[in-house]
């Protein structure tokens, strides 16, 4: 009953690793037991027993539970299935290694009597040197491919000279041969076609036939014959291990049938007989060919027919395997579609997704869950109901008894019962409480007995809810048994779950074993629970980049923002009775020590922050002294004197200024509170005030009451005003616009066609309206309006929520655009046709409390539908890439992004500066002189302590005192000399000691610890934000047309590391960057510039004399665009051009016009012109090859305007070479590009800097050592691989890795033939194998092989033993 | 008097200069008459109304005792009430110097001025000014802030 602890076993019987083999026709006859013959299932009697040598017999296992199996006698349970063949009476292809066989086909000889691999003795002999070498799985691959392509176009033989053509596939399981292909006008050719002379003149119609006739059908009993004759020692070149599997094997002529287990027929309730599997189906409908086949030679029948079966059979056979296989002849298809081997492998739910990677537990429940303030937050509400269930097998010992006696008389109905009891010593028999007689039971508990008794407070669980997108996704919780139906936790660990409860379910997994729990609790725990000074991975903060993820949300926000404000004030009854709810749980003995009030007189009244102080450190016993200071949402400007109270210090545990919201108590930042309490006092400490937070915040929710009504999204008179006038000012500007871009009148934006200036104009507008008219409502709105405090707390919605209820909805976009026309050159039929009116694009300007016109409504919905769809799409996507993700990643400075307190940095030095100027005020201490601060610097800093530490920390350290040590200079320099000048920079040697200490020991704690599976880490961290991007694409800073992908696509595509993008992006910094004309001329170079934009025209003139084509450039434009192109460089465009214009059709009449004539050759000149003409037009005189266009980005920098170029196209390399362009500084965002023209370290930054680029633009922080992996890893092979299953078969070694991912089947066919063999070290492999993973440090491991260690005591012993006589010898001397 | 920090009288400059806030609360701007000293108060105006140009004594002490005695730390509200230096003033706020902080001016060192920020339970003040005014104050000493109005 107990689950045994797993134990590495002392004997050499683990699973090292798997060879993937071809089993041979002997092998087969060995592993089987029975020679399977006959087609019938059953005996034809009622009694329906399976028949002898019939594909159901007994010999290969049972299925039935009453029944035995005749081979080892077990029963259903026990028995393990054994093999059994078919002897096929001819030899058939395998499916799976069809490709294989064509392979072989063109590597060998197709002379019988040869057979031999076409290459020369030399060839030979080189090759099999780099076998020799070569050992690794993706070398062999490299190495099969190498020697194929160089045989696949050998025509002689160079053994026995031989012809030899061309072997192809032929339909679904035929193969071609054309041997006179690649020989032209041959002799062979004649005489063999000749042979056809005689029948084309009998029968006209074979003349059709002579191209066929050199094409001949290999069918599988040549493909044998000449398989075996493939010499011994040439099978390594074909890649196969001869000793292990030989190419004849990949010819089938007996087969497998597989053990009755894994096809069980099932007897029917419904109809009378059973229900067979697709597979025994497949194999009774093979015998009987096989049987119809064997009938037929022996009668002698002619030969067609028999082929006709052979080709049923062959088809068989490849549907055993292969259910799904195509191009199969249309006479044969079965109605029915079966599934065969392969089909029970691949997939989702195949047996290498559905059952090895992932495997079924017991133990584990699902309901609903709900929110409970009251509950810790490492606890989870259990309903009774699932506690009587889940049960945990406790073993008696003498501490236990008592208690677990009681449980067992309970029983299984009563709470804290038992359900089974098992007696040492006899596993097999378990007790049921439900029907034994308890008493008894309990009474004769001894020692030893395992008791399943049900789950209790204070148990560990696994809660999980899926989709399990990170580690957080699954932590371990205590367990609190509650009453009613649903799981219910803390609101602050909804974050990590991504969940809400709004039906939401989720699971709970009890492990089984103490030493489960303990790793549960170790690894997995929300807070820590285990009290020890190891400080393991909490995970209130997420590895991603170190954030907190567990903190307080919503109510908790609203509750802590009303309380903290500046203006709450409250009375002795109400301060205490709030005070009062922090006395539970493990607080329930807390002193709590009421601080002096603020305002003494004319009343005494606290405030509320006083309150809040009381969450963080309820006495001054309590040593918690946290420190922070930050500013807040709405922070004005002037630090302490924020005028809005939004600039927040905590000093030593006492909030002193600034009202507590989502920024300094919520998920997602740094800057919080709790944060603070982790990094600088543990997780307990933080758990702790936060369940506190929780409890006290909830009941002053509720009985100050929190509601929110019509009245609090009324508009006022003055928002209406405003309102009305920005409408009317907004309105007439976009008419303007109009107007003028019918006139034609717009200047147009950079890079921009009038369409799109106009709309970019008109957006910006609209966007104004909407901004302007929220501001007015937001100035006009009380303190005490809900929706403006939910906004400034932060626990939900935005000032935008609010000023669509209030004031405007504003504009609706689809797709990034206003909406478009969804009817002709209109979006509604109840606008006017070509209008561009703001109302008519779906503006909506109204607001949702007065209500949308049907059109705007419409508009709304519109917009509503994209973003729906927008997330159901990307739910699939990103799930996918997830998978990839993960499946493929199983840093520089060895530091956990978990404990990063800055941001990428271990450390923040200022915090922890002021943090320790805080906690040890040390008043009677002197200060330490700047000098000092310097040199004991340097001695601390050299010494032992910071020998961790790396060099850039060590510079930082060095830096930021010598920046103290200035300040304090300075101070001691002022005129006066009251000691209060000190105070501002006040730093004592206690101090300086403390921050060294701690800067020491933070950066030990924050680096990573072996073997941690940073693979995982990463691809969760890149894979879960994904799912939260929303924004298909957004605008490059200051050009509007310039759109860049962005979010998930963009990520799709860097991970895929595909050679082409969607909109590939060169940015080009300029050798003069201030100069704007400069910038013009470059990108006159690299834009393409064709002839017709710079002619006047182009005409053929025709004279009496003669005809020519004109072409006069227009030089005022060009010197306008400032293209750097004259008459001589067209000419010479013109000539190197592929129209076939040359040197001497040209004559240049003047700077401007040119004269082209007729080549002289052709018949009609005028076609000839018109042909120049038409290619004229078109001639690129100037510019990069595969750029569309540049656009020129302006950006200050202090005051001067600096000038780069932005150019759309993938021809990274033309780019640099570009006169005017600094080479050094161009990028690309495409990585393929960079990869060419720079390199993979180049392409390595790029995917880096892409990746980060797109999740910044989103809003989302990643540690860069989580990108800094997966770029590593896209290019470790020294291309940029793609996170594919190409780039995955590129870059694995491991067979099972690759067949649980993509391609199931292919990989397992493709490992067979190689032979390969798969070390069982990985961790899919490792999952699959059902054997612990190596992940971790292995230090356990290293001391629970106690043999191990006994050995080297012995060695020890024996050197101890020398030793001492050695000293005994020396003491014998001396003495 | 013994355990006074400060003792000066104010005129109020302004008030709420950012627009008002808070229902409750209003941030005074004050100078002081003779030390010349800078005042930003935050004052619970519900209780204790200030107007533009209301003139007020104000004292910084360390404790309320008349004695100079030093604070127990410990509240007890009915013996506050029976501390006389508390009778002579009508508002009374208790808070803690949260930071001293110098304000630099490179070319007239003489002009230097130094800040003190009170919290009083998130009242704010600041009192600025030169630094022999400030003699004896020190971060995390908790004070009383004792006003009254004068009348004209």
């Amino acid at each position: 009953m107990v689950k045994e602890q797993y134990r590495f076993s002392e004997e050499a019987k683990k699973v090292d690793n798997i060879t993937f083999t071809i089993s041979g026709h002997h092998e087969i006859e060995k592993q089987a037991h029975i020679n399977v013959t006959s087609k019938y299932l059953y005996t034809q009697d009622h009694l329906r027993i399976p028949i002898q040598n019939g594909v159901l017999d007994r010999r290969m296992g049972v299925n039935q539970k009453d029944t035995t199996c005749l081979t080892c006698g077990e029963n259903i349970n026990n028995c393990i299935g054994h093999f059994g063949y078919i002897d096929l009476q001819f030899p058939v292809f395998q499916i799976g290694f069809f490709r294989s066989t064509l392979d072989i086909l063109q590597t060998i000889c197709k002379n019988p009597l040869c057979a031999r691999v076409l290459l020369s003795q030399n060839e030979i002999n080189k090759y099999s040197n780099d076998l020799l070498k070569c050992k690794s799985y993706l070398g062999r691959k490299i190495l099969k491919h190498r020697i194929h392509d160089k045989t696949k176009k050998v025509n002689i033989c160079p053994h026995c000279g031989e012809t030899n053509g061309t072997v192809k596939k032929c339909g679904a399981l035929k193969i071609s041969y054309e041997k006179y292909r690649n020989r032209k006008n041959n002799q062979e050719i004649e005489l063999k076609l000749a042979e056809l002379n005689e029948v084309i003149q009998i029968n006209k119609e074979m003349e059709s036939y002579r191209k066929y006739h050199l094409v001949k059908f290999l069918n599988s009993q040549d493909v044998l014959e000449l398989f075996e004759e493939i010499p011994l020692k040439e099978v390594p070149l074909l890649l196969m291990r001869p000793e292990i599997s030989l190419p004849k094997d990949l010819i089938l002529t007996r087969i497998k049938v597989p053990p009755i287990c894994i096809r069980p027929s099932v007897v029917s309730e419904i109809k009378a007989g059973t229900n067979e599997d697709d597979l025994t189906m497949r194999l009774s409908e093979i015998i009987m060919t096989n049987d119809y086949i064997a009938k037929h030679r022996e009668m002698g029948a002619k030969s067609p027919m028999i082929a006709e079966a052979w080709e049923v059979l062959q088809l068989h056979c490849a549907l055993l395997v292969n259910s799904e296989m195509s191009g199969i002849p249309f006479n044969l298809q079965t109605k029915k579609p079966s599934r065969g081997l392969v089909q029970r492998l691949k997939g989702k739910g195949g047996r290498f997704r559905g059952n090895l990677s992932g495997k079924r537990v017991n133990f584990t429940s699902r309901t609903v869950i709900s929110p409970d303030p009251y509950l810790e937050i490492e606890e989870v509400g259990v309903p009774t109901y699932v506690a009587k269930v889940l049960t945990y097998p406790e073993k008696v010992f003498p501490g236990n008894k008592e208690w677990l006696k009681k449980l067992v008389e309970n029983g299984p109905d009563v709470h804290p019962g038992a359900n089974y009891v098992e007696k040492q010593g006899d596993e097999n028999n378990k007790i049921s409480l439900r029907y034994a007689k308890r008493k008894q039971a309990a009474r004769d508990l001894k020692e030893g007995d395992v008791v399943a008794r049900h789950l209790c407070d204070g148990d560990v669980v696994l809660f999980n809810r899926q989709p399990s997108l990170h580690k957080l996704s699954i932590m371990c919780h205590r367990v609190k048994v509650l009453n009613s139906r649903t799981f219910r936790f803390n609101e602050c660990v909804c974050a990590p779950y991504n969940a809400d409860f709004d039906g939401d379910e989720m699971n709970l997994h009890l492990p089984q074993t103490e030493e489960a729990r303990a790793e549960a609790v170790v690894l997995m725990s929300d807070i820590e629970l285990l009290l020890c000074n190891l400080q393991n991975t909490s995970n209130l903060v997420t590895p991603r980049n170190g954030e907190i993820i567990i903190a307080a949300t919503q109510d908790f926000l609203t509750g802590a923002y009303l309380l903290t404000v500046k203006d709450k004030f409250l009375t002795r009854d109400e301060m205490n009775r709030l005070a009062g709810w922090i006395v539970a749980g493990s607080d329930i003995n807390t002193q709590i020590e009421i601080p002096i009030p603020c305002i003494l007189k004319p009343q005494e009244l606290w405030s509320g922050k006083q309150l809040f102080n009381l969450i963080l450190r309820p006495n001054i016993k309590n040593p918690v002294k946290a420190n922070l200071r930050t500013k807040g949402k709405s922070y004005t400007h002037g630090e302490d004197l924020c005028y809005k109270d939004s600039f927040i210090v905590i000093r030593n545990s006492e909030l002193l200024l600034g009202t507590m919201e989502k920024s300094t108590m919520g998920s997602g930042s740094k800057s919080n509170i709790f944060y603070v309490l982790l990094r600088d006092w543990g997780k307990d400490i933080a758990a702790n005030a936060m369940w506190r937070l929780s409890r006290m915040m909830s009941y002053f929710m509720t009985s100050k009451g929190f509601t929110i009504g019509l009245n609090d999204v009324l508009p006022g008179q003055s928002v209406l005003c405003t309102k009305e006038q920005l409408l009317y000012s907004g309105y007439n500007k976009c008419d303007d616009y109009i107007k003028q871009m019918e006139m034609e009148k717009l200047q147009c934006q950079p890079g921009c066609s009038i369409e799109e200036t106009l709309e970019a104009v008109i957006l910006k507008e609209l966007s104004v309206i909407r901004d302007h008219a929220g501001k007015a409502c937001l100035n006009e709105l009380h303190a005490t309006n809900s929706p403006l405090v939910m906004a400034l707390s932060g626990s939900k919605g935005s000032v935008i929520n609010i000023s669509q209820m209030t004031a405007c909805v504003g504009q609706q976009a689809i797709s990034g655009k206003r909406v478009p026309n969804g009817f002709l050159n209109r979006s509604l039929p109840y606008f006017r046709h070509y209008s561009k009116f703001p109302t008519a694009k779906g503006f909506v300007q109204n607001s949702f409390c007065t209500g949308l016109t049907p059109t705007e409504f419409f508009f709304h919905t519109m917009g509503g539908r994209e973003g729906l769809v927008d997330t159901a799409v990307k739910t699939a996507e990103t799930g996918y890439m997830q998978r990839r993700l993960v499946k493929f990643l199983y840093g520089g400075d060895s530091l956990d992004p978990t404990y990063m307190e800055g941001n990428g940095y271990p450390i923040e030095l200022y915090r922890i500066y002021e943090h320790v100027r805080a906690n040890y005020p040390s008043r009677n201490e002197n200060i330490l002189l700047s000098d000092e601060i310097v040199s004991t610097t340097k001695a601390v800093i050299e010494a032992e302590n910071f020998k961790h530490c790396n060099e850039v920390f060590k510079h930082d350290l060095r830096n930021f005192l010598s920046h103290v040590s200035e300040d304090v200079k300075r101070s001691l320099n002022w005129p006066c000399y009251n000691p209060v000048i000190l105070e501002p920079h006040r730093f004592t040697k206690t101090q300086f000691d403390q921050f060294m200490d701690m800067c020491s020991t933070k950066y030990a704690e924050s680096i990573i610890e072996p073997g941690t599976a940073v693979g995982a880490l990463a691809a969760q961290s890149i894979g879960e934000p994904g799912t939260q991007m929303t924004l298909k694409t957004f605008h490059f800073a200051g050009v509007a047309s310039m759109n860049i992908t962005q979010g998930v696509p963009r990520i799709k595509e860097i991970i895929n590391g595909g050679k082409t993008i969607s909109t590939p992006i060169i940015t080009a910094y300029l050798d003069n960057d201030t100069d704007e004309d400069f910038a013009r001329r470059v990108k006159g170079r690299i834009e393409k510039t064709v002839l017709s934009e710079v002619c006047q025209y182009m005409e053929d003139v025709h004279t009496e004399y003669n005809s020519f084509l004109i072409v006069k450039l227009d030089i005022d434009r060009i010197k306008l665009l400032q293209l750097e192109v004259d008459i001589d460089t067209i000419v010479q465009k013109i000539c190197s051009s592929r129209i076939g214009i040359k040197i001497d059709q040209i004559s240049i009449e003047n700077n401007d016009v040119l004269l082209i004539t007729s080549n002289g050759h052709s018949v009609n000149i005028d076609v000839e012109l018109q042909g120049y003409k038409d290619a004229l037009h078109k001639l690129v005189i100037q510019g990069v090859i595969g750029v569309n266009r540049a656009v020129i980005h302006e950006e200050s920098i202090k005051g001067v305007t600096h000038y780069k170029l932005l150019v759309e196209g993938d021809n990274l390399r033309d780019v640099i070479a570009t006169p005017g362009v600094n080479g050094n500084l161009c990028t690309s965002n495409n990585t393929y590009q960079v990869f060419s023209t720079l390199g993979i370290e180049a392409a390595r930054s790029t995917i880096m800097s892409e990746i980060k680029m797109v999740m910044e633009n989103h809003g989302m922080v990643i540690d860069h050592r989580h990108i800094m992996l997966v770029a590593d890893l896209m290019t470790s092979r020294g291309e940029p691989l793609g996170i594919t299953r190409f780039g995955l078969a590129k870059m694995k070694e491991s067979v099972l890795n690759l067949a649980s991912f993509e391609k199931t089947a292919d990989h397992l066919f493709d490992a067979a033939y190689y032979g390969q063999m798969d070390k069982i070290n990985g961790v899919s492999e490792s999952i699959i194998m059902g054997i612990p993973m190596s992940i971790g440090s292995g230090s356990f491991k290293l001391l629970q092989q106690y043999p191990f260690l006994k050995h080297i005591l012995r060695i020890f012993e024996i050197i101890l033993s020398f030793e001492l006589e050695f000293f005994q010898l020396d003491e014998k001397i001396s003495i | 008097m013994a355990g006074v920090l400060f003792e000066d009288i104010f005129n109020v400059k302004d008030i709420d200069p950012d627009g008002k806030q808070f229902d409750r609360v209003s941030r005074l701007h004050c100078e002081s008459e003779s030390f010349k000293m800078d005042l930003i108060l935050d004052v619970n105006t519900w209780l204790y109304p200030m107007d533009l140009g209301d003139k007020f004594r104000l004292v910084l002490a360390l404790t309320l005792r008349e004695d100079g005695y030093p604070d127990t730390g410990e509240y007890n509200s009915v013996e506050t009430d029976q501390l006389s230096r508390a009778d002579s003033f009508e508002y009374i706020m208790h808070g803690k110097i949260y930071r001293i902080e110098g304000s630099e001016n490179a070319r007239e060192p003489n002009k230097n001025k130094l800040s003190a920020y009170v919290s009083f339970g998130g009242l704010l003040m600041r009192i600025q000014g030169d630094p022999n005014n400030l003699h004896g104050f020190e971060a995390d000493q908790t004070i009383y802030l004792l006003m009254k109005k004068l009348a004209f």
